[in-house]
């Protein structure tokens, strides 16, 4: 029998870029494919190809062993492709029930589109996971309403209502928590026993580790190797990708601790938070954790003055402060990444440099832009994460998923601030570029700033933070420090049973 | 575990007022203020002679719906209008001038702007050029089309043609059957996925093209419509005018653009529905009437037109944003 999935040779240019230049790659049917590299490496480019959202400069992809070449994502959906796109194809200003169905929208004799079929097709598809989300999200909300979580939820809902016998995940669960991950492998693992083969990328190693049965390498545009994940380690795999990594140190513990905090929040209240305390001192990275969507993004998001906070007070360095938006925020160097690029982030179709200039206008209250200037300073920033561009002129969306977030984080480190709020902001971007960040982020913390994290990912808030407040339902459950700081009590704090 | 996630509630989509819900108001305020000013306004007559004035503002505005909806704008459709005007009225003197003439006329003007429509979209979704400098350059080019068939105003068409569309089908008015029959229409479109495609055209455009829809044909289909509703509102001034004039239907381009974002379609796409349009379109006619009524004088008209129409928009976005 035919793999199902083979392809050889393939490249993709973009103009003088070579996204591609050795896509090589088989997936038998019924098995969990991994696709790792690092930023930039071309498998989201492979994947668009494969799933027929771009046509290849050279190559070939066949089809349980017979040729194809796609002219549009509707030929591949045919072929019973589907790809999770990591930028999502969502169309924010449209429900849930008519995303899913778009274009492929159940219609009655008429030929107007079934709504009630629509409604329970879409219930039923939500069933799956139920246990993660119960009923938040609604067939008939907006996308644009949803969290990044949701948003990615409902993109793989999108996949599985096309029933697909190849399914391609393009890093499906950079915004999804510990528990939605586990439903979703829950998923994988059912549509592997029913044949169908999945592509598998994602930057975190412990799922590819925990689920896939082989694993393809790139590195640069070019397949570098092969392996049965059985027979291969962690750190191998790493090594393969990016060579060596170093790890962030942690945190030297010292004396004159107890300084004054930087941050204070007291008894800090909105419509989604409840009574939230909290201080952070500078040179300290306190973690926010719990399951998604419990408050953290939000109070990160209030602190920077994009959410209303309507009780209680937030004291910068024991001064009350009212942030009503965000330029407040800028003015007194609070610095906002978020890991959601879309809505918050880009400016879409603008520069690079654009992109990477439009904090540090603000902050420095300029009007005039001094691009030559700039352009050095800010070249600086993104080389310290070795972001991958062609030229600062290009337009954002030439890169690739993990770079776009980089220049995003450089933006921030532009500023200079005195408190960097961290909304999950390593989604999608590789284990080496990673270790960077958080190596730069405990040097800054080291020189003064403080720093709040939010993460889905556990294992990065108990590496890289001194302590960890854990929410619930929009209140603090309790902080955890020292000893505790381990996955079993942070686990068992998020589910509200410490 | 006690309720983890009810913090993350989203908002329903259910619950919201549609779209021109504030056209609507704005509509109904007019409408007793002019029943007031004319305590005649609700008599049979005046209302037929309203509708008649208002009615090719509103087929413009329902096709330009779909252009803007799509994340595009037509801005040629005044310069279509008086090109399937002229063609209407020659094709009808061409082919004898005589009552059995007319529906070949008709059918000659439609198929102009359908071909217009679709000339626009060719440009526009193949070509890539920007829509607005797009028809604006085919806007001149039809314009000069329509001059150059017919010069002068003239023409005069059989009478049969303005006697229907002025008089009654079956006792109720025509131009009542014509808004109507938009009306179903607008709603049919309402529940074919076309529209949905459209709108996700508008609002995402590399989701759309992901999600397997194709673009550049949708894109084109809005321009056809567009085209092909600017086209019906040639045929309803011609049978107000009762003959040619090439340089009719000048302000139908800002007008309907007006009327769409007034009846709550955003400009820049995938948001909206023809449904406010309509309401955007009688809102704009119920403001020249209450004008006029007010006994307002002629030079500070169009200024204060100018001025309610502002409000209705800042009015719409306010509401938006809650
Ligand atoms: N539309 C485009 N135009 C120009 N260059 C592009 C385009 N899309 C991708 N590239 C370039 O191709 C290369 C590969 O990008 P790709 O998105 O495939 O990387 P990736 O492996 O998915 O990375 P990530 O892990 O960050 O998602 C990058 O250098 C990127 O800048
Ligand atoms: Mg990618």
């Amino acid at each position: 029998m035919s793999p199902a999935i083979t392809v050889r040779d393939l490249t993709k240019r973009f103009d003088k870029v070579h996204a591609l230049t050795d896509g090589r790659l088989t997936v038998e049917r019924g098995e969990i494919h991994a696709l790792l590299g690092a930023n930039g490496c071309g498998k989201s480019t492979l994947s668009k190809i494969v799933a027929g959202a771009y046509a290849p400069t050279s190559g070939t992809v066949l089809i349980d062993g017979k040729e194809v070449s796609f002219r549009s994502p509707r030929d591949a959906e045919q072929m019973g492709i589907a790809l999770f796109y990591q930028e999502l194809s969502l169309i924010p200003k449209m429900s849930v029930e008519a995303n899913i169905f778009l274009r492929r929208e159940p219609r009655n004799g008429l030929g107007f589109i079934d709504r009630d079929r629509m409604r329970a097709e879409t219930l039923k598809l939500l069933e799956m996971f139920k246990e993660a989300v119960g009923d938040d999200i609604r067939p008939d909300a907006l996308v644009a309403d949803l969290t990044p979580g949701q948003r990615q939820i409902v993109e793989i809902l999108k996949v599985y209502a096309k029933e697909p016998r190849i399914v391609i995940m393009d890093e499906a669960t950079a915004a999804l928590d510990g528990r939605q991950v586990k439903v979703f492998f829950d998923i994988l693992r059912k549509k592997r026993e029913e044949g169908v083969s999945t592509i598998f990328i994602s930057h975190r190693l412990d799922e590819v580790f925990e689920i896939c049965d082989h694993a393809t390498i790139m590195r640069n545009g070019a397949v570098v190797a092969e392996t049965t994940i059985a027979d291969t380690t962690p750190e191998h795999v790493v090594h393969m990708m990016v060579g060596d990594v170093k790890k962030a140190p942690k945190r030297q513990l010292r004396d004159e601790d107890d300084k004054a905090p930087l941050l204070k929040l007291d008894a800090v209240g909105s419509a989604q938070l409840d009574n939230v305390s909290l201080s952070v001192a500078p040179g300290e990275i306190v973690g926010l954790g719990g399951l998604q969507g419990q408050g953290q993004s939000t109070l990160l998001r209030s602190l920077f003055g994009a959410l209303p906070i309507t009780s209680g007070e937030v004291l910068l360095n024991n001064e009350p402060v009212s942030i009503r938006k965000p330029a407040d925020a800028v003015h007194r160097k609070i610095a906002y990444v978020s890991g959601d690029r879309g809505p918050d982030a880009a400016l879409p179709g603008r520069s690079i440099f654009e992109n990477l200039a439009a904090a540090i206008l603000v902050s420095e209250r300029r009007k005039l832009v001094r691009a030559k200037e700039l352009q050095p300073q800010l070249a600086g920033v993104a080389s310290a994460f070795k972001t991958k561009y062609a030229r600062m002129t290009d337009a954002i969306g030439t890169l690739s998923g993990g770079n776009q977030q980089k220049i995003f984080i450089a933006r921030w480190l532009a500023t200079n601030p005195q408190l960097i709020l961290l909304d999950d902001p390593t989604k999608g971007i590789d284990l080496a570029a990673k270790a960077d960040l958080f190596a730069l982020i405990r040097g800054l913390a080291d020189s003064g700033v403080a720093v709040l994290l939010y993460s889905s990912e556990e294992s990065e808030l108990l590496d890289n933070c001194d302590r960890i407040a854990v929410f619930n339902d929009g209140a603090i459950v309790t902080e955890l420090s020292g000893a505790e700081m381990d996955s079993f009590h942070l686990t068992r704090a998020a589910y509200g049973e410490a | 575990m006690k309720n983890t996630l009810s913090a993350a509630k989203p908002a329903s989509g259910s619950l919201k007022k549609p779209a021109w819900f504030v056209a609507f108001g704005f509509l109904v305020v007019l409408i007793l203020i002019n029943w007031y000013l004319q305590p005649s306004f609700f008599d049979g007559m005046v209302l037929h002679s309203n509708l008649t004035t208002f009615l090719p503002l509103i087929l413009v505005a329902i096709g330009q719906t779909f252009v803007i909806m799509g994340g595009d704008i037509d801005l040629s459709v005044g310069s279509i209008a008086a090109l399937v005007n002229v063609v209407t009225v020659s094709v009808i003197a061409m082919a004898g001038g005589d009552s059995a003439s007319v529906p070949i006329g008709l059918v000659a003007g439609l198929v102009v702007a359908v071909l217009c429509g679709a000339f626009n979209g060719l440009l526009i979704s193949y070509l890539r050029l920007q829509p607005m400098v797009a028809t604006f350059g085919t806007g001149i080019i039809f314009s000069a089309l329509a001059l150059w068939i017919l010069p002068q105003a003239g023409l005069a068409v059989p009478d049969v043609y303005w006697m229907t569309y002025g008089g009654t089908i079956l006792g109720v008015p025509t131009v009542l059957w014509i808004l109507v029959a938009g009306f179903v229409f607008v709603l049919i479109m309402k529940r074919r996925p076309f529209e949905s495609h459209l709108k996700a055209v508008g609002g995402n455009r590399a989701g759309a093209f992901q999600s397997g829809i194709d673009m550049s044909f949708t894109r084109l289909l809005s321009f056809a419509l567009c085209g092909l509703f600017a086209g019906f509102a040639a045929l309803c001034l011609t049978g107000e005018t009762a003959s040619g004039d090439p340089l009719l239907g000048q302000s139908l381009a800002m007008g309907s653009i007006s009327a769409v974002v007034l009846g709550g379609t955003m400009l820049s796409g995938g948001v909206g529905g023809a449904v406010g349009s309509i309401f955007g379109a009688l809102l704009l006619g119920m403001i020249g009437n209450v004008i006029f009524f007010a006994g307002l004088p002629f030079e500070y008209q169009t200024l204060v037109q100018g001025l309610i129409v502002l409000a209705a928009l800042a009015g719409g976005v306010l509401v938006a944003r809650k």
